[in-house]
């Protein structure tokens, strides 16, 4: 087992930064979790960590030991490559055998833990098959059977189920996570799948641009994006952003827009004073904590309407056209409407977040 | 001009390609025969050269061939039953196995050494220019440069040797013992380069990815080399041992100038003998006998080397 610390480590090729000063802990037996988007310098990082990549700048420590000029036969990890990187000429066994083989392990406990993984991952019948003859989700399997056979101090998991069929996914993401916690192996899990991410980590870093963004529980990201941008990645349906002006409405501070203008509670207010905001703030709120109405109420005050509605299975996106802005609410599938019905919203004031429309950076 | 119109339509029949067939190809068995004709004079020609002298080579091994006027004549199988007591007939087929391998061996070896060598290299194009210039050159005018190194007089390869205390002052090619290797060092130096063009063409094949999964499994360079770079350069060595075993088998110009075979017939490998028995005493049945056994060894290894072929990766397991 170990806990990895990343201090200000950049990653160039040649003169393009694709890791730009990274800072990053994880602790021993922790699932952290990369998420961002293509190109965001993920798989870099990873490389960085598991020796394939040279580190431009900074250091990277294994426990307390610094590893950057360790070669990666002496780092102790496995690693799941994106596109499986199996032996072709080796048999499945062959595979997941290959580095208790290197390690010069006798025969009977190479098999005994070769087929444990195997049990575990449902591959007993192809152990014998070689990779050209298996299906991209065996493969995958394969390649994670191979890691969990050396067992590690560290996982390193680059995209390991991007490829897979939805249900299948879906599968492999409460079984990765049982088997973490069962083996209790400090896990880097990459991946651009906010959902994986969000399901499986224990803590999750967002990158963009090889910037680190937050890093946080999944609860913490969540319910309290620091920026815009993190606010916009993380959630499905995304997040609604409007453009609003601060005003007052008798005394209180108050969120104007041409479709409402509803004041802030005295705690929101207190923590505006503090930033400095300027007059224009933009307001994220997510779908979940939009209600909707057919008929107006003194709750439900913002009048729009209906431009579209998508059945969810056990829920109902509701895209309303309020005045100047588009707002998707989510909402259950009793709520009926058509299409140009008249409805009316309501905003959960305690759960929405103020954003400073210039720098992006999250107010409350 | 209509024609071309017509079809570019069809191309784009539907939004879709569309490939437009030849009216030739429209109706099979006339089209067939339309292409046959047109292959015609390539199979003639082929007919002529290539068909025509092997089944000369097998009529001319059946008789006493005579060049002058008084033909050819009937001897009863003579050429081949007398091979399995012709000495210099078995005894060039074992050296012929014996300079191919050694051959084989070394540039094999040296080959991919000097490709892996290369491959790393800032300078990798200018020293495979440099690297591939004996192959550029005649095997006749290898042959000529190395017999003057070799010289026991003035060449300085035996120079250099004799004052390394590896020769005496014998030639190396003087020696019975050692003028095997002679020849053997001439071809090593003339082939070697080709070995290292295809090793280095399938070096950079060898995937990444899988290098670095074994070196995340805990093996150092040398392991690498040997589970991932060899498995992958495998097709690329088969077609270097192919093309160089085939070639061994027939060119002897190097070693004609070299030694012509000798000294007492230690590098009279079959093909030299066979070129004696044919072009020096002139026995051309007996000489076409040896040929063939020569040809058929050949198609044979190169049969299997072909078979080889077959990847261990694409092929299927065994069991499952
Ligand atoms: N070997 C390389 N040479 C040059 N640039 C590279 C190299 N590898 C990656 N990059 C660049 O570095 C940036 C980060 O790449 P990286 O592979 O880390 O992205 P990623 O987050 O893993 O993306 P994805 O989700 O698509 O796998 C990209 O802009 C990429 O073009
Ligand atoms: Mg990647």
């Amino acid at each position: 087992m170990a806990s990895i610390t990343i201090n200000n480590v950049w990653k160039y090729y040649g003169d393009t930064p694709a890791v730009k000063d990274l800072n990053l802990v994880c602790h021993d037996g922790e699932f952290v979790s990369i998420l961002g988007p293509s190109g965001c310098g993920k798989s870099s990082t990873l490389r960085m960590l598991a020796g394939l990549e040279h580190i431009s700048a900074g250091e990277v420590l294994f426990d307390e030991t610094k590893v950057n000029d360790l070669p990666p036969k002496d780092r102790n990890l496995a690693m799941v490559f994106e596109n499986y990187a199996l032996y072709p000429h080796k048999t499945v066994y062959q595979n997941m055998a290959n580095s208790l083989v290197i390690q010069k392990v006798d025969k009977a406990t190479i098999d005994e833990k070769v087929k444990h993984a195997a049990e575990l991952l449902e591959l007993t019948p192809l152990l014998n098959r070689k990779p050209l003859e298996l299906s991209g989700g065996q493969k995958q399997r394969t390649a994670i059977g191979r890691a969990i056979v050396r067992e590690p101090a560290l996982f390193l998991f680059d995209e390991p189920i991007a490829h897979l069929d939805a249900k299948l996914r879906a599968h492999m993401r409460s079984e990765l996570k049982i088997m973490q916690r069962k083996l209790g192996t400090t896990m880097i899990y990459v991946t651009h799948d906010q959902l994986e991410a969000l399901s499986m980590a224990d803590r999750i870093a967002v990158m963009r641009d090889g910037v680190l963004q937050q890093m946080g529980t999944p609860k913490e990201i969540y319910n309290n994006p620091t920026n815009h941008w993190v606010a916009g990645f993380i959630g499905e349906p995304a997040m609604n952003f409007l453009d609003c002006n601060l005003g007052t409405v008798s005394g209180n501070t108050a969120l104007e827009h041409s479709a409402f203008s509803i004041p802030l509670t005295s705690e929101q207010s207190q923590n505006l004073l503090g930033s400095g905001a300027e007059q224009s703030v933009t307001l994220g709120i997510r779908p979940d904590d939009v209600s909707i109405s057919t008929n107006p109420s003194e709750k439900h005050s913002i009048e729009g309407e209906v431009l579209v509605t998508e059945l969810l299975g056990g829920d109902m996106l509701v895209e309303a056209q309020i005045e100047g802005s588009r707002v998707t609410v989510k909402t259950d599938p009793s709520y009926e409407a058509d299409m140009g019905d008249q409805c009316y919203l309501a905003f959960d004031s305690a759960r929405w977040h103020l954003f400073d429309i210039n720098t992006g950076s999250t107010l409350f | 001009m209509t024609d071309a119109f017509v079809s570019a339509k069809a191309v784009f029949r539907d939004g879709g390609l569309v490939i437009d067939e030849p009216a030739a190809m429209r109706n099979k068995p006339l089209a067939n025969r339309f292409y046959f004709y047109l292959m015609m004079p390539a199979i003639i020609v082929l007919a002529c050269i290539t068909l025509y002298p092997f089944f000369w080579l097998i009529f001319m091994s059946l008789h006493k061939v005579d060049m002058g006027a008084a033909g050819d004549t009937w001897n009863n199988f003579k050429n081949w039953t007398r091979l399995g007591s012709d000495r210099k007939f078995v005894q060039g087929w074992w050296l012929l196995l014996k300079y191919s391998s050694l051959c084989m061996l070394f540039e094999v070896s040296l080959g991919i050494m000097l490709a892996l060598i290369l491959n790393r290299s800032k300078w990798e194009k200018l020293l495979v220019t440099v690297f591939l210039m004996p192959m550029m050159m005649a095997p006749v005018i290898a042959g000529l440069v190395w017999y003057y190194l070799f010289n026991s007089t003035f060449g300085w390869y035996h120079w250099l040797m004799q004052s390394l205390g590896i020769l005496g002052d014998k030639s190396i090619l003087g020696d019975k013992a050692t003028a095997m290797w002679g020849i053997v060092i001439v071809d090593v130096w003339q082939w070697t380069p080709l070995i290292i063009l295809i090793v280095l063409a399938g070096l950079k094949r060898v995937p990444r990815d899988q290098l670095e999964a074994n070196m995340v499994d805990g093996a150092g360079e040398i392991r690498n080399f040997f589970s991932i770079t060899l498995p992958n350069l495998y097709p690329f060595l088969l077609i270097a041992v192919l093309l160089r075993f085939m070639d061994n088998f027939r060119f002897i110009d190097a070693i004609l100038v070299l030694t012509g075979g000798g000294p007492a017939n230690s590098t009279k490998i079959l093909p030299t003998y066979l070129f004696d028995v044919s072009f020096t005493f002139f026995k051309l049945g007996r000489g076409a006998a040896i040929a063939l056994t020569l040809l058929v060894v050949t198609i044979i290894l190169g049969m299997i080397l072909v078979k080889l072929f077959e990847n261990p990766s694409t092929t299927k397991s065994s069991e499952a």
